[in-house]
C-alpha cells in the first residue's frame, strides 16, 4: 500500500485533498495517525483572538486619514486622454498580433511541416521544440537574472530593485509559457518553468531582499541547478539542429 | 456590497473625497485583523490600517475593478504588513524574561493566577512559534498566514501574492514543513 505524502496530508488537513487520499485515510491507520499528529501541530499554531475594535473604529480611522487626502480631479477629455487612448489601442494591436503569431506558429509547425524535413524529427516531442523556439528570449533574460542572483550581494538597493523589477516582469511571462508548455504536452519543460516560477515569485514578492534572503533562496531553491537547466534548454533553443541527448530534454 | 463599492470608487475618482469614508468604515476591521495577525502587535497593526487606506486612496485610479475593493485593499494591507515586518529594527514580538528591560526588548510578564511554570512554558512555546514564523520567507509567511489564520483559499492567496495557484499551494506546503520541523522539539511539552 502506498502511503500519503506530506503534501497530500497537508491538503487533507486544509480540506483540499482529492477523493483518493480521503478514501486512503479511512483505510490506513498509519496515515490517519500521521494526519492526527499534523493536526495537533497545526492547531497549536492557530491564532489567538484578535483584539476587538470599538464599533466606531472605522469612523476613527477615517477621521485620522481624512485631512491627509486630496480630492481627485474630475476627469476631463483632453488631448492627453486621446494620446493615452491611442497608446492603449496600439498596445492592444501589438498584443493581438503577437498572440496570432504565437498561435499561428504553433499550428503551422505542427500541421504544415512534413516529418522527414522537420529539424529534430527524431524528437518524439515536437511540441516541445516549438515552445522552446518561442522561449528563446525569455530564457535569455531568465539566465541573466539567475546569474545576477547567484552573484548579488544584496547590499546595493538599486541592484536589488532592478532584480525585483526584472523578476516581476519575468514572472508574468513565465506563467504564460508554463501554461503553454503544459498545453503543448511537455511536462518536463512545464515542470522546469514551474520551479523557475517559484524562484521568481520569491524574488518579486520579497519587499526587502537581504543577503540572508538571497543565500536562502540559492540554497533552498537550488538556483544553480535551475540555472543549469535553463542553459540546457536555451542551448537546445538556439541550435535547432541539435538533437536533445534525451527525449525529454527539459528534464534534468 | 461589491457593486456598491465600485460605485463609491467611481464617486471618489470623480472628486468626491468624502465618499472614501464609506469604504474605510466598511473595510477597517478586516484590514486591522489581517495586519494584527501578520505583525502580532496592536499599535503596529493600527498604523498599517492607516497606511493601507492612505496608499489605497493614492492608487485608487489604478483600481481596475476586476476584483472587489475588499480584495484589493486586503492585498495592499498584506504588502504594508510585509514591509513593516521586513523593516530593520522592527521585531514582531518581545521576549520574556526575569525583569523588564526596554533596551534589550525583554518584558517581565506578571503571573495572572495560572501556574507560573505552565505560564512560562506557554510563553516559551509562543516565542518559539514566533521565531519559526520569522524564519520563513516573505512569500511562505504570507501564504501560511492567509491560509492557516485567515482561511483564504489557494486561489485568493495566489491573487494576493500575484503568483500561480500551484505556487501558492507550494508556498503553504513549504511553510508547514518548515514550521513543523522547527517546532518538533516542543512536541509533547504543550
Amino acid at each position: 500500500m502506498k502511503h500519503l505524502s506530506e503534501e497530500e496530508l497537508i491538503g487533507s488537513y486544509y480540506g483540499e485533498s482529492a477523493q483518493e487520499p480521503a478514501s486512503h485515510l479511512r483505510a490506513c491507520r498509519e496515515c490517519s495517525a500521521r494526519l492526527a499528529e499534523m493536526t495537533r501541530d497545526l492547531e497549536a499554531l492557530r491564532p489567538g483572538a484578535t483584539p476587538q475594535r470599538r464599533a466606531d473604529y472605522g469612523e476613527q480611522v477615517w477621521h485620522t486619514l481624512r485631512p491627509s487626502l486630496t480630492p481627485y480631479e474630475r476627469p476631463r477629455r483632453s488631448w492627453r486622454n486621446w494620446f493615452h487612448l491611442r497608446i492603449l489601442v496600439a498596445a492592444a494591436v501589438c498584443a493581438a498580433l503577437t498572440a496570432i503569431a504565437f498561435v499561428g506558429g504553433r499550428y503551422w509547425e505542427r500541421h504544415a511541416a512534413k516529418p522527414p524535413r522537420i529539424a529534430g524529427a527524431n524528437n518524439p516531442q515536437p511540441g516541445q521544440r516549438v515552445v522552446l523556439v518561442l522561449l528563446t528570449d525569455h530564457l535569455d533574460r531568465t539566465e541573466r537574472l539567475l546569474v545576477a542572483l547567484e552573484h548579488a550581494d544584496a547590499s546595493d538597493p538599486v541592484e536589488n530593485s532592478q532584480l525585483q523589477s526584472e523578476a516581476r516582469e519575468l514572472l508574468a511571462s513565465n506563467r504564460l509559457y508554463r501554461a503553454t508548455a503544459g498545453e503543448a504536452g511537455d511536462p518536463a519543460l512545464a515542470s522546469a518553468l514551474d520551479r523557475l516560477e517559484r524562484v521568481l515569485a520569491e524574488v518579486a514578492n520579497d519587499p526587502d531582499l537581504t543577503r540572508a534572503d538571497l543565500d536562502r533562496l540559492r540554497r533552498e531553491m537550488n538556483t544553480e541547478g535551475i540555472l543549469f537547466e535553463i542553459r540546457v534548454l536555451r542551448s537546445q533553443t538556439s541550435d535547432p539542429k541539435a538533437t536533445p541527448p534525451h527525449t525529454n530534454g527539459a528534464s534534468i | 456590497m461589491q457593486a456598491n463599492d465600485h460605485s463609491v470608487v467611481r464617486a471618489v475618482l470623480a472628486g468626491d473625497k468624502e465618499a472614501y469614508g464609506a469604504l474605510v468604515r466598511t473595510h477597517s476591521s478586516a484590514v486591522f485583523r489581517v495586519a494584527f495577525r501578520m505583525v502580532g502587535n496592536e499599535a503596529d497593526a493600527e498604523e498599517i490600517v492607516q497606511e493601507t487606506f492612505l496608499r489605497g486612496y493614492q492608487s485608487l485610479d489604478r483600481f481596475e475593478g476586476r476584483s472587489g475593493f475588499g480584495t484589493w485593499i486586503y492585498r495592499i494591507a498584506v504588502n504594508c504588513a510585509l514591509n513593516r515586518l521586513n523593516r530593520p529594527g522592527i521585531d514582531a514580538a518581545y521576549r520574556t524574561g526575569e525583569e523588564t528591560d526596554p533596551e534589550a526588548k525583554v518584558v517581565q510578564v506578571a503571573a495572572s493566577g495560572a501556574d507560573p511554570e505552565r505560564l512560562l512554558l506557554s510563553q516559551e512555546i509562543s516565542a518559539a512559534q514566533a521565531t519559526a514564523m520569522e524564519r520563513l520567507t516573505a512569500t511562505e509567511r504570507t501564504a501560511f498566514t492567509l491560509r492557516h489564520m485567515e482561511d483564504r483559499t489557494t486561489t485568493e492567496i495566489a491573487d494576493v501574492l500575484g503568483i500561480a495557484p500551484n505556487a501558492a499551494k507550494q508556498a503553504v506546503f513549504r511553510a508547514v514543513q518548515k514550521l513543523r520541523r522547527e517546532l518538533a522539539p516542543l512536541r509533547g511539552t504543550a
